[in-house]
């Protein structure tokens, strides 16, 4: 009970008896899930699970862990919930107070840099979030951009983050990036194949990650704006 | 303590024999006579099982013991030394079930076996086993039968068909006779009855006699009823 | 960090059709240190039978050894060539004789049923809990990496050559994202009446 308070000293709970060991709290819980991002000439494709977990529970089957910020760009975040919603709500203030200041929309660049900000502000107490930001840049190239909690980001092809991250990224790096194939041509990367492979990915993260699954939602950004899609993955 | 000053009561006479082992080989020779004959499909077991009183209930307790699903046993000699291996035995199987999650191969089992009896003619304390044993196994790599006898001394030899105990001379010249290597178990069976019989004082029934066969299904006891049968086949 | 990763490894063993394939990487390292590139990891312990083994590196070569011991036995002992599954439980055995003092390995093993040619493919965890696969077993520091691999690119009944070319991308893209794995890759091709070993160009860095 006192543990809750861990910072305060009650002199009498802390006598010699060490007996007691004390559970500390703590201000995070990991929820799960998976988060994927791939961008091709012309369109990027931001995809995440939809459960939320803690431990061996499940929260809820249908939560969609991707933002739409703009009509060219998809935030995707998975981690501490908690965290996820206060850092949405902070980022869409600051995308309105911009909009406000500005007259026009942020771009992708942009909130890639702010978001980037955003996290190192917290750099001591940080938000337990994996982000990962997909859309269009302003040459409407599809980019993406992928970030540790505490603001490291870089602009990428493809990127999986989440509790399945490692389990992704190795098949992306081949079959998007060609690691290790040798004498094969490469061809610029199609939304068909695209959307095949970040299906085909989630699949096999759900058949070994608890913390991924019952269903995919896929946002789809090209230049009329963003699709989604969904899609069922298995639910045990 | 007293380990320190058991020596072996196994020891050498000056011609170079050990008398201790002869004398057990004596009480094998002395006991109820035992048959193994390996056919082609399998392998039987037949044992005498002459009881002194009618008074006995003679289908409670067998000479003839299964050790797993593959191998069976019987002995000729002294009954209560025979408990002991067969104890030995069993476990030796269990042992190997649970180190390789597979049958013991009898010949494995034989050897394991040999190698406790020859433990008895060496060891401070004991006397070796008063018995000789007939092994019936079902080799399951190799799809074969196998037939082995193991003596006191620790000894052990494969077989095509044998006998053991009193008359066993009879016995083997009989088999030797009757011995074909193309035999199936169902003629095994009756030949090893008649082995018996040579040397059968009295009556013959399912009563006084027990029979063990081993095939790919695994080794079995006979029922009274069968070996009523078979006594019914050969009279 | 665990002692499980101070050395680094990565191992993987599939089936297909009529055959089994196990790979390793090379490398042998101290924590972040590379030290060697050419370290063996998996054994051969019959004509069709392989055992890989991943963990701390002392205790591969110690478990290695034993094995080889115990399977010599065995082999003196019984005048009869020892099966897949019979060395599966060998193996358990051993390990779960150290229960409360492991071994530091997760073994996997991969090879063909010498009487039925059937794939036989199995691991176990460092004190011998094992668990026979129909489609393949995974070991070392990056499993995650390798689970995701196997489970995308894994099909039933490949030839020969459809194996060899799963099982080398499986290692090599998993073990790029591995920071204490790779260096170089070793493939074992095991089929009825003959078995091919290649050795993988990878990434060295």
């Amino acid at each position: 009970m006192e543990a809750a308070f861990g910072t305060r000293n009650f002199s009498n709970l802390n006598s010699s008896d060490s007996a007691i060991s004390h559970q500390r709290w703590s201000p995070y819980a990991f929820n799960g899930g998976t988060i994927l991002a791939v961008a091709g000439e012309d369109f990027a494709v931001i995809a995440a699970d939809t459960r939320l977990s803690e431990g061996f529970a499940i929260h809820t089957r249908d939560y969609p862990k991707t933002y739409q910020l703009t009509d060219k760009t998809v935030l995707a975040c998975a981690g501490f919930h908690g965290d996820v919603l206060t850092m949405t709500k902070v980022m869409d203030w600051r995308l309105k107070m911009y909009e406000h200041d500005h007259h026009k929309k942020m771009s992708s660049s942009a909130i890639a840099a702010m978001l980037s900000t955003m996290l190192y502000y917290k750099r001591f107490f940080p938000y337990y979030v994996y982000n990962i930001i997909g859309g269009l840049d302003e040459n409407g190239k599809g980019c993406v951009y992928s970030y540790d909690p505490v603001g490291s980001y870089e602009r990428e092809v493809f990127r999986a983050a989440g509790s399945a991250g490692a389990i992704l990224q190795p098949l992306l790096d081949n079959q998007i990036g060609f690691k290790n194939q040798t004498g094969v041509t490469h061809v610029p990367l199609s939304l068909n194949k695209a959307l095949e492979l970040v299906k085909d990915v989630f699949i096999s993260a759900a058949e070994r990650d608890i913390y991924t699954g019952d269903s995919l939602i896929i946002n789809v950004v090209t230049k009329d704006g963003v699709k989604v899609d969904r899609f069922p993955l298995r639910r045990d | 303590m007293t380990e320190r000053y058991s020596f072996s009561l196994t020891t050498f006479s000056p011609s170079g024999k050990l008398v201790q082992i002869e004398y057990a080989l004596a009480a094998v020779a002395s006991g109820a006579p035992s048959v193994g004959i390996k056919a082609t499909n399998g392998v039987v077991l037949a044992t005498e099982k002459k009881h002194k009183s009618t008074l006995y209930d003679e289908h409670t307790v067998h000479k003839i013991e299964t050790i797993n699903k593959n191998i069976g046993m019987v002995y000729s000699g002294m009954g209560p030394d025979y408990r002991v291996l067969i104890k030995q035995a069993r476990k030796l199987a269990q042992q190997y079930d649970l180190q390789y999650s597979d049958n013991i191969p009898s010949g494995v089992l034989v050897q394991k076996v040999a190698a406790v009896m020859q433990e008895y003619t060496q060891s401070g304390g004991v006397r070796p086993f008063g018995v000789s044993l007939l092994v019936a196994g079902w080799d399951e790599d190799e799809e074969r039968p196998y037939l082995y006898q193991c003596d006191p001394s620790g000894a052990y030899f494969a077989w095509k068909a044998t006998a053991m105990g009193k008359n066993f001379v009879n016995g083997k010249t009989f088999l030797e006779k009757r011995y074909s290597d193309n035999i199936e178990l169902e003629d095994a069976v009756h030949t090893a009855i008649l082995t018996l019989k040579e040397s059968f004082e009295g009556q013959m029934t399912e009563d006084n006699i027990e029979v063990g066969i081993c095939n790919k299904d695994g080794f079995r006891r006979l029922t009274p009823p069968e070996v009523k049968d078979y006594l019914a086949a050969i009279a | 960090m665990s002692i499980m990763q101070y050395n680094g490894s990565a191992i993987i063993a599939m089936t297909g059709k009529d055959c089994v394939a196990i790979a390793s990487d090379k490398r042998f390292g101290i924590q972040l240190q590379t030290v060697a590139m050419d370290f063996q990891k998996i054994f051969e312990i019959g004509p069709h039978l392989f055992i890989g083994l991943s963990g701390l590196a002392t205790d591969v070569q110690t478990v290695a050894q034993r094995i080889q011991f115990r399977k010599n036995l065995y082999e003196l002992r019984e005048n009869r060539k020892v099966k897949p599954d019979t060395l599966m439980s060998m193996v358990s055995n051993l390990l779960y004789e150290r229960r409360f003092g492991p071994y530091f390995v997760e073994p996997v093993i991969a090879g063909l049923n010498e009487k039925t040619g059937k794939p036989f493919i199995a691991s176990a965890d460092l004190i011998g809990c094992s668990v026979i696969l129909e489609d393949f077993a995974v070991a070392g520091t990056c499993t995650e990496q390798m689970y995701g691999m196997c489970e995308s690119l894994w099909v039933p009944d490949m030839s020969p050559d459809a194996l060899f070319e799963c099982i080398s991308q499986a290692l090599m893209n998993a073990v790029d994202r591995d920071c204490v794995s790779g260096w170089g890759g070793v493939v074992h091709v095991i089929e009825k009446d003959k078995v091919t070993t290649r050795h993988l160009k990878a990434r060295m860095d």
